[in-house]
């Protein structure tokens, strides 16, 4: 239990600290290899939260599928590095800031107001119980093909659409 | 502190990076990462309170924005390209028209 807590912690330490090189990095690979760290990371953290699945398809889907593409499109564009801390747009730069100071106080505040006011929210304890637990792949996909066969099917849909959009963004005129 | 107060913390933290990232940086490409961050700390939301509800209905919608995050990628990175052969040079200030 306390190595779980350890691991979360690090995790958590972790994410939070590639997100800033995300979006500090001047260079955009830097950035891509940062929101790689970042989502190892989460993925971690999903696998101690019980998601199994979820681990798994992050990690494919994500780390594989979608950062190889950004790391395509950065390196094929080849884009100048950018020093936000020597941008121009000062103003516009201290009202990012501040907007995003008043986020995190509201989100944060919100959340250890709601945490410690009412009962303590912990992992569901009824993980071992019915012998299968609710992150695994067995009862995931239980919900997926009863509950949500609809959403599940309309998403083949959506991917479609993205399939066409894209051909036809690529063609040459 | 209970591992859900911590999962939800760093999920709010990491949301407010990657809507940081959106308005400080000008490449557009960054921009698109920084959503990706902040489509990744909602997915982490979803599934602690999954988690804390014992239930796989969490995952369920996780695997749905992991779906749009995928068919958003493509467009976006195909419009950015777009826009690079078009322009030689990517910056969110240079797109000011519609035409395409």
């Amino acid at each position: 239990m306390i190595v779980e807590q350890v691991v979360l912690i690090i995790a958590g330490a972790l994410a939070l600290v590639s997100a800033l090189g995300v979006v500090l990095m001047p260079n955009a690979v830097y950035s891509a290899l940062m929101l790689l760290l970042n989502l190892v990371s989460l993925a971690t953290i999903f696998l101690l939260l019980h998601a199994q699945f979820m681990f798994a398809a992050q990690l494919i889907v994500y780390a594989g599928a979608i950062l190889v593409l950004f790391l395509f499109v950065v390196t094929l564009l080849n884009p100048q590095g950018e020093n936000i801390l020597r941008d121009k747009h000062r103003l516009q730069q201290g009202g990012a800031i501040t907007l995003g100071l008043v986020l995190a106080c509201v989100l944060v505040g919100g959340l250890l107001y709601a945490f410690t006011s009412g009962t303590q929210p912990d992992l569901a304890t009824s993980v071992t119980q019915t012998g299968s637990t609710y992150g695994s792949v067995e009862a995931f996909g239980q919900a997926l093909f009863t509950q949500f066969l609809l959403p599940f099917e309309l998403t083949s849909l959506l991917l479609l659409v993205a399939l066409i959009g894209a051909v036809v963004l690529g063609k040459r005129k | 502190m209970s591992s859900i107060t911590v999962t939800m913390v760093v999920s709010a933290l990491v949301f407010t990076i990657g809507a940081c990232g959106v308005l400080l940086r000008r490449n557009p490409l960054v921009q698109f990462m920084s959503i990706e961050l902040m489509l990744n700390a909602v997915n982490l939301a979803f599934i602690s309170f999954g988690g804390m509800n014992g239930s796989a209905e969490g995952q369920v919608f996780v695997l749905m924005v992991l779906t749009v995050a995928a068919a958003e990628a493509v467009i976006g990175l195909g419009i950015i390209v777009a826009m690079f052969r078009r322009r030689r040079r990517i910056d969110v200030d240079d797109v000011n028209t519609m035409e395409g």
